[in-house]
């Protein structure tokens, strides 16, 4: 393996009061790859992160990271990866300025080229304004601009991202997505995302894993994980049950799957635009009008909502599916 | 080592940065320090009269409380500059970096060990401004700062070992708090024989202050003799053999990976 990529086998982490916070995960990013962890809180996101950033040991299994053993090797892996944590990392009472300058420094630049590089990621992410301000006077979402760039001082080819938008208002979120998503495009750098918005790693990520209890869940294209859960919901609602009735028998056999809820119905096809004329055609045979209709794609958070309660079903955390796009 | 150095030196200048920005975390014990030298020196002089004080200057014999309660207030500082890097996230980015982590360690120490000589120059001003006369001259100048130093990394080893025990600010500033009655047990006020207390003239005996107290008072009250200044220093590095030893473990623990 390359740079740039990560290798994860058989991951576990079990903590000392006996918390296994990551039972057994696997998965690859390759080389200027975007990919996303999505998970709720406490699904192992954070751990698995801390792992492949040097900052803690697996319990079990292997990773590598730049094609280093995060066990073995962790100062080789710090001079590949830029890392945001959850928590921001800076010190409320220094600069902007000085805490870039101050990074640089201690990635081994002399103080000029530290200077200078400094001014440049400054200018990049908007902050040249306030660069000689203290950073606890800084807003929310300065400071997480600033962070990104203090965790790119270095040139990373692998960033690491934990949850880099929770608490953002949407502006500053657009402005962070923009940033990464530059990084990833322009200047090919790997990137490794954690979150609980599946916006967000619907927007951004080329591949995306669910991650649930410690356990990836299902890993996948956003487009494949959507077509996982399969199916299009054509809704229809009727003014009374008779006619519901009536026409829950006029659908049979048309989509794969008609459910009704009182005057409500479901009817679950795996592409609902091209059958919705053959159920328009089916219910007026049978004379029967519905007061509204409506067909609608699965979103992500339907698979999310699908993956994260089902996999405390065995088929469903025992089995890692891999979706081919 | 070069790296080594380098670092150290990224992260103590850190350190000293923040001390200067926010003056309030050092001026409060500056000025108890200070206020005890004075009002020792302005109720307490008549008893210098004592044949016991062999003629000394009060001044003299009570500066050294004031250097040392200066250095035990002082100490908290460089823990609780790494209580707070821990509580703000700060730490974990400094451990994503190359840098050597016993850096990230000792440069808050050293930067504590400064500020104590800082203080310690600044009260020895004072005394002279209020009549201070160093028997052993410059020599015995730098054997109070070097004494001071000592005492403060002595001490800036503690207070770092028990902040990343504990992780907390408060605790971090109670573990010195500790040392408080060190101070007082001892030859603080008058000579170690007029003590009239049997069981506190034994804890003076034991206890490493008095060591230093009298060493520092050699130099500024007798002149220069080898036997006391040696046990001064004997005292403060087995002091700081035990903290920083401490400090190191602790240190181990904190930037451990398990």
């Amino acid at each position: 393996m390359a740079k740039g990529t990560i290798e994860v086998m058989d991951l576990e982490k079990t903590f000392k009061g006996g918390v296994q916070a990551v039972r057994g995960v696997s998965f690859e990013v390759g080389q200027g790859e975007f990919f996303a962890f999505l998970g709720p809180n406490g699904a192992g996101k954070s751990t698995t992160i801390q792992i492949l950033t040097t900052l803690m040991v697996p319990t079990k299994g292997h990773a590598r990271v730049a094609g280093y053993d995060v066990n073995t090797e962790p100062d080789k892996i710090r001079l590949e990866i830029g890392v945001a944590l959850q928590e921001t990392g800076v010190d409320p009472k220094l600069t902007g300025r000085e805490m870039l300058i101050m990074q640089a420094r201690l990635f081994g630049m002399t103080s000029k080229q530290a200077k200078e590089r400094a001014a440049e990621l400054l200018g990049k992410i908007n902050l040249l304004d306030a660069a000689d301000r203290q950073v606890g006077k800084y807003s929310g979402g300065m400071r997480r601009r600033l962070d990104l760039a203090i965790s790119l001082v270095h040139k990373p080819t692998i960033l690491f991202l934990d949850e880099p938008t929770t608490g953002l208002d949407p502006v500053n979120r657009f402005a962070i997505w923009d940033e990464i998503r530059d990084l990833n495009r322009q200047n090919g750098t790997t990137i490794f995302l954690t979150t609980q918005y599946l916006e967000e790693a619907d927007q951004l990520a080329e591949r995306i894993s669910i991650i649930d209890k410690g356990k990836i869940v299902v890993t996948g294209t956003s487009a494949a994980l959507k077509r996982q859960i399969g199916l299009d919901v054509i809704e229809l609602t009727f003014a009374n049950v008779i006619d519901a009735t009536t026409a829950v028998n006029a659908l049979q056999g048309i989509g794969k799957d008609v459910q009704r809820q009182d005057t409500h119905l479901k009817l679950y096809a795996e592409n609902g635009a091209l059958l919705l004329a053959d159920v328009v055609r089916a219910i007026d045979a049978a004379h029967v009008h519905p007061t509204q209709l409506n067909v609608a794609p699965p979103s992500l958070d339907d698979v999310f909502i699908q993956f994260t309660t089902n996999s405390a079903q065995p088929q469903a955390s025992s089995v890692t599916k891999e979706v081919i796009v | 080592m070069n790296k080594f150095l380098r670092d150290t030196g990224i992260h103590m200048r850190r350190n000293i940065l923040l001390t200067l920005r926010s003056p309030a975390t050092v001026l409060p014990n500056m000025i108890i320090s200070l206020f005890f030298l004075f009002v020792y020196q302005g109720g307490l002089s008549g008893i210098a009269n004592m044949p016991a004080f062999g003629g000394a200057s009060y001044l003299a014999f009570i500066l050294p409380v004031s250097v040392v309660s200066a250095a035990i207030g002082g100490s908290g500082g460089a823990g609780q500059a790494l209580v707070r890097d821990l509580e703000n996230g700060y730490f974990a980015r400094l451990l994503l970096t190359p840098s050597s982590r016993l850096a990230i360690v000792l440069g808050p120490m050293i930067a504590g060990m400064l500020q104590l000589i800082i203080q310690t120059f600044l009260i020895l001003c004072v005394g002279f401004f209020l009549g201070l006369n160093i028997k052993a001259g410059f020599a015995g100048f730098l054997v109070v700062m070097g004494l001071a130093a000592g005492f403060g990394l002595g001490f800036a080893g503690y207070s770092v070992g028990v902040a990343l025990r504990a992780k907390n600010a408060q605790a971090a500033q109670a573990g010195t708090f500790v040392f408080f009655p060190l101070i007082f047990l001892s030859s603080t006020f008058v000579p170690l024989e007029m003590i009239q207390a049997g069981w506190l003239k034994v804890v003076a005996k034991i206890n490493p202050t008095t060591y230093i107290f009298e060493g520092m008072r050699q130099v500024l009250i007798k002149g220069w003799e080898t036997g006391p200044i040696l046990q001064a220093f004997g005292a403060i590095g087995l002091l700081c053999v035990i903290t920083i030893t401490f400090a190191a473990l602790s240190a181990k623990q904190a930037v451990s990976r398990d």
